[in-house]
């Protein structure tokens, strides 16, 4: 009986094991690239001209094609699929037979550079959606969108070239990165501010890196940037990002971004023409470094990003009460409590003579003539009464505690290193080209006693610990 | 010599005639055997059959008796050897190559993919059966009369698929290989929380034994090239050369144990002969009935004690069996592997954790424990679990109704009750631990001294302990414990896994289905 | 269980059954040995191209000859052309290095002359000579992979 069942149990599991056996064999014989190189080859052989064309053609042995680059470790099988990528014929074909467009391949052979140097995607894969890495498919580095393609060209061009010989996209996102003043909050090899994240080397970042939950269409890195250019907040809810970008801007600047790659190219590999010279006048550095928050500089405005006023730092009226070293003091320590960054060489990387240039061109607008001296240390204040005008007449923009910030106008009064002579000769004075009106004789008409009662009691909010 | 009247040349002639005969000859010496004498001597003289009895009782060949869960596991073995050799014809160990080796076995080696889905799902298969025969021994009380010896192996067999297992997960270099290394890595570290509950309290410091074995087992502090190239070696040489050991002691014992265990009674066929075994006493390793080479070779053979009238040879009846059975395992995996692809992530990446980080599914019920106790869950409740299974030989040693499954009626009522009591409990301590939260959540600031002794693992452990003693003391048996403990045993791995590796989402969330999961 | 049909002349129901049994088994395991042989046969090399570029005419004045250590391959430039001869030994694989007489192999003494032919040592057949293509940018491409008869020698502009 049992033997019986045993040899049952046999020629069932044998008659099994052989069917998948077969149909396993029938799977590997028959991969997709086997259809397409079969095909590629039928339609050279159809629309040959001439005798020998067809012969070349039929002579084509379809078979799994590979360029394997030593230099780079790199294994590239698109061309099992894209097989007309080389071959002029087929100019005006359909993907994936058609030839690679412009004269790219001339410059750079494929058996030297491959596929996935420049449009990345996973080389190794025989099938469309893992090679492309279409919606995810374990693979971090889909196929970059034709749009963006040029980031891969800086990876071994100069921007200076690219301008002019076909990387003019990615030329003109670097120099749009510049004006933006991205490097204000954000670090970029050891350079720029600290508000947003670091962005070297982000575009070899892992998928699981970016957040994708509210990002629409494909989810990839590219996708990711792109849309965290046109709403930050909608990518990031807790973004500060003040990115105000045109689409076009927001291409040109993901373009760019996705340069930030950490895989080096091997000297013989790259071409440089030009060292780019990154502009280091003070004008330039302003815009690259201060313009994002503080536009020119000239008006100062309430920011509903920041929730608090961005003080005018060029504005003359401003410029007449402070100094250099003061100015250069702010600059190097940043204002604690507020998003203004240290931008000393040990936190956000600049140098001691870049933020020499960077207060002289903020200072350049500075009147010649001083305001006039307020020595408030001469007088002897009283701080309950300076309370009291505090309240009245400062506290409405400034708030109470003086911190300025959300929905208040006023700047923050609590920084120490503020000099009360700075504080009354502003109060007397005002600031021209902002809210903050003369309170002293010229204006509001408040008497250098009251003034000072009030500096003082704004210094005593300082030691305040609140 | 007897023809030393020839010329050498023409003894070199007829040889030479003869050459094809005496060289088969001197591979099948007995041509093909057709005698039952024949049969047996096919066997004992074969390197390969020896192991066999020559003879085989007819009840251990009744398919509904074993179900064959330990040749199946044995043979999944095998291909997960063979299949494991080919992978390795194109894998190299290295962090930089091994993720792409492993994407060119999937992409271009022909058949690659089935081959690496042959080797992952006859792996883990392993795992499925051999704790299924483990509970299959159990169930029909084969772990006595000598075998208590062998059950040790066994577990040792469980732990050894285990780690076989764990350690060929990590060798694609993927994320899951990175973050199921550093899972387990800490895991071996898990007792500096022990360590760092006790130092200091007297005066003493104790030496981080966790973090040593953690170093050791990485290489380093964090996983790299130094841990890839070790957990190679395990895979692919000590632990195959410990499970061969083991396996091939396993094997010598149930020989030298007489054979599997079988019920006695003898109802296959037509003829409803009965024949009850001679009454046995003695100690816990009868050493008794022994034949052969006597005193030296102790044991028991399976033709000795009972009904020779109810053997056939093995040859070819149980190889028809085994053949049979290893054809049936073969097919079975390779149509799994046709089906379905093992899983390969993207590039490891220390950077970002997979969110949930999870272990191989087989330690997701562990990964549950562990997510209330690394300790505990990690080294302290699934070493208590292995003691407690090694010792059941020890502790039920009732020698009766060997061979029979669940023993009586009693025994099936107990397995059935059993399963019932285990499930709701498991499942109850679950849902109080997802809705209510535990220690932690109730009072932060709580010493980990508490969690570590009050977590609900540990709670789990306790109830089936005491559960098991008021099942021995309501039945008056030992052996009604041992079919307690097993089915405990087998209803909190099944639904602890079960939970670990669906219900569990990123940050060890709980949702009803991986669909709810949110994006990322 | 067996003993009755074991008996029986011919083949019975229960032999067909074996015979069928243990045939599908033999071809089923012969079937997976033989896809697991296919599988060791590797599908793709990981070597470079064989077809490599060598840079223009300008590169190889008469007279010259150059060794392309990296490729293995020997160009040699004269009046009636250029042509490549391959350093790589017909006899074990070793690579030859120039002498005054041609070629000589330092592993097991094969000589060669100045066109490739056997002049001594195992080595059985002569150096094979590759064929030497102009790119559409002007640079000369040596592919490896096609050989040409010995003699072949490219004039180009």
């Amino acid at each position: 009986m049992n033997s019986r069942f045993y040899l049952s149990l046999m020629l069932i599991s044998s008659l099994v094991l052989m069917a998948f056996l077969a149909i396993a064999f029938n799977r590997e014989m028959t991969p997709v690239w086997k259809d397409y190189q079969t095909e590629y080859k039928e339609t050279l052989i159809k629309n040959a001209k001439d005798d020998g064309t067809r012969e070349r053609a039929e002579k084509i042995q379809v078979g799994l094609q590979q360029i394997y680059i030593k230099a780079l470790n790199k294994s590239d099988r698109c061309t099992s699929c894209h097989a007309g990528v080389e071959n002029p014929l087929m100019a005006a074909a359909e993907v994936p037979y058609k030839q690679h467009s412009g004269n790219y391949l001339k410059n750079h052979p494929l058996p030297k550079f491959g596929c996935t140097l420049c449009h990345r995607g996973q080389g190794r894969a025989l099938n469309i959606a893992e090679a492309h890495g279409e919606e995810h498919q374990h693979w971090d580095f889909p196929i970059v969108p034709a749009k963006y393609i040029q980031s891969s060209c800086a990876s071994c061009h100069d921007y200076k070239m690219l301008e002019t010989e076909g990387g003019e996209k990615v030329a003109k996102g670097e120099k749009l990165f510049r004006e933006k003043g991205c490097l204000g909050c954000h670090k970029l090899n050891g350079v720029g501010g600290a508000l947003g994240k670091d962005i070297a080397g982000i575009a070899n970042k892992a998928y699981y890196y970016f957040s994708m939950a509210a990002v629409v269409g494909e989810r990839n890195m590219y996708s990711w940037i792109k849309q965290h250019f046109d709403d930050p907040r909608k990518i990031v809810p807790e973004s500060q990002m003040r990115a105000f970008l045109t689409d076009e801007e927001a291409d040109l600047l993901t373009t760019y971004m996705l340069t930030f790659r950490t895989d080096e190219m091997p000297r013989s590999y790259r071409l440089i023409k030009n060292i780019d010279k990154v502009a280091t006048d003070g004008k330039s550095m302003y815009t690259a470094y201060c313009s994002a928050c503080h536009s020119d500089g000239k008006t100062s405005v309430y920011d509903e990003i920041f929730a608090r006023t961005i003080p005018a730092i060029r504005n003359p009226s401003f410029l007449k009460t402070i100094s250099n070293s003061e100015l250069k003091r702010i600059v190097k320590e940043g204002r604690k409590g507020t998003q203004m960054t240290a931008w000393k060489s040990e936190a956000a990387g600049l140098t001691e003579k870049q933020i020499d240039e960077i207060v002289k061109y903020v200072a350049k607008d500075r009147p010649s003539e001083k305001s006039r001296p307020f020595n408030v240390a001469k007088i002897k204040s009283d701080i309950e009464r300076g309370a009291e005008i505090y309240n009245n007449r400062c506290a409405l923009c400034h708030g109470e505690e003086g911190k300025g910030g959300e929905n208040l106008l006023g700047m923050t009064l609590r920084d120490s290193a503020l000099s009360p002579e700075f504080i009354a000769i502003t109060v007397r004075d005002g600031r021209k080209g902002t809210p903050m009106v003369p309170f002293g004789n010229g204006g509001i008409g408040l008497s250098n006693q009251e003034i000072a009662d009030t500096v003082a009691y704004v210094k005593n909010l300082t030691n305040d610990k609140k | 010599m007897d023809n030393s009247n020839k010329t050498g040349l023409a003894q070199f002639a007829d040889n030479l005639k003869s050459v094809k005969s005496s060289f088969v000859g001197s591979f099948s010496r007995g041509g093909w055997p057709t005698s039952d004498k024949g049969r047996t001597s096919t066997v004992v003289n074969n390197f390969f059959l020896h192991l066999h009895t020559a003879k085989t009782h007819i009840n251990t060949l009744k398919p509904s008796y074993t179900l064959g869960m330990g040749l199946i596991s044995f043979f999944l073995l095998v291909i997960a050897f063979i299949s494991g050799g080919f992978l390795m014809v194109y894998y190299s160990p290295s962090t930089t190559t091994a993720f792409n080796a492993v994407k060119d076995i999937n992409f271009v080696v022909f058949g690659g993919q089935l081959m690496r889905n042959i080797h992952k799902w006859s792996g883990e298969a392993m795992i499925i059966f051999v704790i299924l025969h483990m509970v299959r021994i159990v169930y029909t009380n084969s772990y006595k009369q000598g075998r208590e010896f062998n059950w040790v192996i066994g577990i040792v067999l469980l732990i050894l698929t285990f780690v076989l297992n764990l350690t060929g997960y990590m060798l694609p270099w993927d994320q899951l290989s990175y973050w199921a290394l550093v899972i387990v890595a800490n895991i071996a570290a898990a007792p500096k929380e022990l360590t760092d509950i006790f130092n200091g309290m007297f005066g003493i410091t104790l030496p981080d034994i966790g973090g040593a074995t953690k170093e050791v087992l990485l290489g380093g502090t964090e996983p790299g090239q130094e841990s890839l190239t070790r957990v190679y070696l395990l895979h692919i040489l000590l632990l195959p050369l410990a499970i061969c050991v083991f396996l091939g002691v396993h094997f010598f014992r149930i020989r030298k144990d007489g054979g599997l265990t079988r019920p006695a009674n003898v109802s296959a066929g037509s003829g409803e002969s009965i024949i009850s075994p001679p009454e046995k006493k003695g100690g816990i390793f009868p050493t008794h009935k022994t034949y052969g080479l006597m005193e030296l070779s102790k044991g028991r053979t399976p033709a000795v004690d009972t009904d020779i009238e109810n053997t056939v040879t093995s040859w070819p009846n149980l190889f028809i069996a085994e053949i049979a059975v290893f054809m049936f395992t073969l097919a079975a995996v390779v149509a799994y592997s046709y089906f379905f692809d093992a899983p390969l992530k993207e590039y490891a990446n220390p950077m970002i954790p997979e969110n949930p980080a999870k272990a191989p599914w087989y330690f997701l019920g562990l990964q549950e424990l562990v997510s209330y106790s690394a300790f505990m869950g990690g080294q302290g409740l699934p070493g208590l679990a292995l003691a407690g299974l090694i010792a059941i030989p020890f502790l039920d040693r009732e020698n009766r109704d060997i061979g029979i499954w669940f023993t009586n009626k009693q025994g099936k009522a107990i397995a059935i009750e059993s399963f019932i009591v285990g499930s709701v409990a498991v499942i109850g301590t679950l849902a109080f631990v997802v809705t209510q939260g535990w220690f932690r959540e109730w009072w932060p600031e709580i010493h980990q001294l508490w969690i570590v002794a009050i977590n609900p693992g540990n709670l789990l452990l306790g109830f089936v302990m005491v559960y098991t003693l008021w099942v021995i003391k309501r039945t008056n048996s030992t052996r009604m414990g041992a079919i307690s403990l097993i089915t405990f045993f087998l209803v909190c791995y099944v639904i602890l896994t079960y939970t670990g590796t669906v219900l569990r989402g990123p940050n060890w969330v709980f949702y009803w289905s991986p669909s709810d999961w949110p994006i990322h | 269980m067996s003993e009755e049909t074991r008996d029986k002349d011919g083949v019975s129901r229960r032999d067909f059954l074996g015979l069928a049994a243990f045939g599908t088994a033999i071809l089923g395991v012969v079937s997976s040995v033989a896809g697991s042989l296919r599988y060791i046969k590797a599908n793709v090399y990981f070597e470079e191209s064989k077809k490599f570029k060598v840079g223009t005419v300008e590169n190889f004045p008469i007279g010259s000859v150059k060794k392309l250590d990296d490729k293995n391959v020997f160009i040699f430039s004269e009046e009636a052309g250029l042509f490549a001869i391959s350093a790589i030994c017909t006899h074990l694989g070793c690579i030859v290095s120039p002498v005054d007489f041609g070629f000589q192999c330092p592993c097991h003494g094969s000589q060669f002359n100045h066109i490739g032919n056997v002049i001594g040592g195992p080595a059985p057949r002569a150096l094979e000579w590759f064929e030497i293509s102009q790119e559409i940018d002007g640079s000369l491409a040596i592919d490896t992979a096609k050989t040409v008869s010995q003699g072949t020698k490219y004039l180009f502009a």
